[in-house]
């Protein structure tokens, strides 16, 4: 059973717990734990709903999944404030770190940190591909698509966009669901 | 090579306090919103564009700092947006840089919230309409050569020695076949960065 609909601030204060409490990561798994578990607003199928709309649609997932939870219950006006309740505290941090970068990044020995920092991080951005290549392994037309944007991007020096606007058709009627056999 | 580096000399940093630029910058981050397939990180290489190449307001360097700071940081990592922002207006003073931080980060949002609250709202027909299909299907592969294409730019950005690179790799590795936080490769690559074992 579900409680009933959260108001406003309810869903900016709730937002703002999933945001502290996943200060140490694991964003997706504490908004299931609060907005599902313990506030109760939705229905582990919608949650799960949630995620697969989130995953399809352009934006950042967990950003989308606020987006999605506060819309379920308020529209547009919802969407917002879940979606500010969820980054002002993050984001506000982020950008007090950003100020003491751009005031501190010349002293040498910040910099010496930040280079082996900066190696680690650029091995997470290296993994991401690899994390979804297994799952287009055995399709051949998968991997030519990919390779092709691929190239376009890094050894033509291609933009996104055009890339996207050009591959991103021809993909989808190569994909497009084939009618049933019987009528 | 020559022409590529006059040209990075003469990239002067794009200031946002002209109504043409924030006007040419905001158009920008607004469509590309609308194309940050697979979770937002397939847009990493478009900002360095942006940010280095096209406007000139940080180093190759300081784009590589910021996110790795982003990264490093709790919440989601789309957040670097933010941190382009505060580097674009950092000349003109930090009221100014964190106005613009705010202002890109709401720029980079606005789109794909607008759209996904349209795609909550209609989901029930959306769901098994043939254009949903096709779409999650057909995108799935381009945003797997987009995200090799930003691995490699960023791993070029970097620009570390081979210890560095070396990290780098085997961080890759890490994070595919163990659940390690990568809050532990950052502080540790962060120490051996300090140690003097990896440079740029």
């Amino acid at each position: 059973m579900t409680e009933p609909r959260p108001s406003l601030s309810e869903l900016f204060w709730g937002m703002l717990q999933v945001a502290l409490s996943a200060f140490g990561g694991g964003l997706s798994a504490w908004s299931q734990r609060i907005v599902v578990e313990q506030r109760r607003w939705m229905s582990n199928e919608q949650f799960l709903t949630g995620l697969t709309v989130a995953r399809l649609f352009p934006g950042p997932n967990q950003i989308n999944m606020a987006v999605y939870i506060g819309a379920e219950f308020h529209g547009l006006p919802g969407a917002l404030v879940a979606l500010a309740g969820m980054l002002l505290l993050p984001f506000s941090l982020l950008m007090g770190l950003g100020l003491a970068y751009f005031h501190f990044h010349t002293i040498p020995s910040v910099d010496r940190v930040l280079a082996g920092v900066v190696a680690a991080a650029a091995g997470m951005a290296l993994s991401m591909g690899f994390k979804i290549l297994d799952q287009y392994w055995n399709d051949r037309v998968a991997l030519l698509l990919a390779a092709v944007v691929f190239l376009a991007l890094s050894l033509f020096d291609q933009r996104l966009i055009p890339v996207v606007l050009i591959a991103g058709p021809l993909a989808m009627a190569w994909y497009w669901p084939r009618r049933q056999s019987n009528p | 090579m020559s022409g590529l580096l006059a040209a990075a000399v003469a990239c002067e940093p794009a200031r946002l306090s002209h109504l043409g630029t924030l006007v040419q910058v905001l158009w920008q981050f607004l469509s590309l919103s609308l194309f940050s397939l697979g979770g937002g990180n397939t847009l990493l290489a478009e900002y360095h564009h942006l940010a280095v190449a096209q406007f000139c307001w940080l180093t190759n360097t300081q784009f590589a700092d910021l996110y790795a700071l982003a990264e490093a940081a709790p919440g989601p990592s789309s957040m670097l947006v933010g941190l382009l922002g505060l580097g674009a207006g950092w000349r003109e003073g930090p009221l100014w840089a964190l106005f613009c931080a705010y202002g890109a980060e709401a720029a980079i949002l606005l789109p794909s919230t607008l759209l996904m609250v349209m795609a909550c709202l209609s989901w029930k027909r959306l769901e098994l309409s043939p254009w949903r299909v096709a779409f999650e299907r057909g995108l799935g592969p381009i945003t797997l050569g987009i995200l090799f294409a930003v691995g490699l730019k960023i791993l070029r950005t970097a620009d570390t020695n081979w210890a560095g690179v070396a990290v780098s790799v085997l961080v890759c590795v890490l994070m595919l076949r163990t659940r390690i936080s990568p809050l532990w490769f950052m502080a540790v690559a962060g120490v051996l960065g300090g140690l003097g074992v990896i440079n740029r």
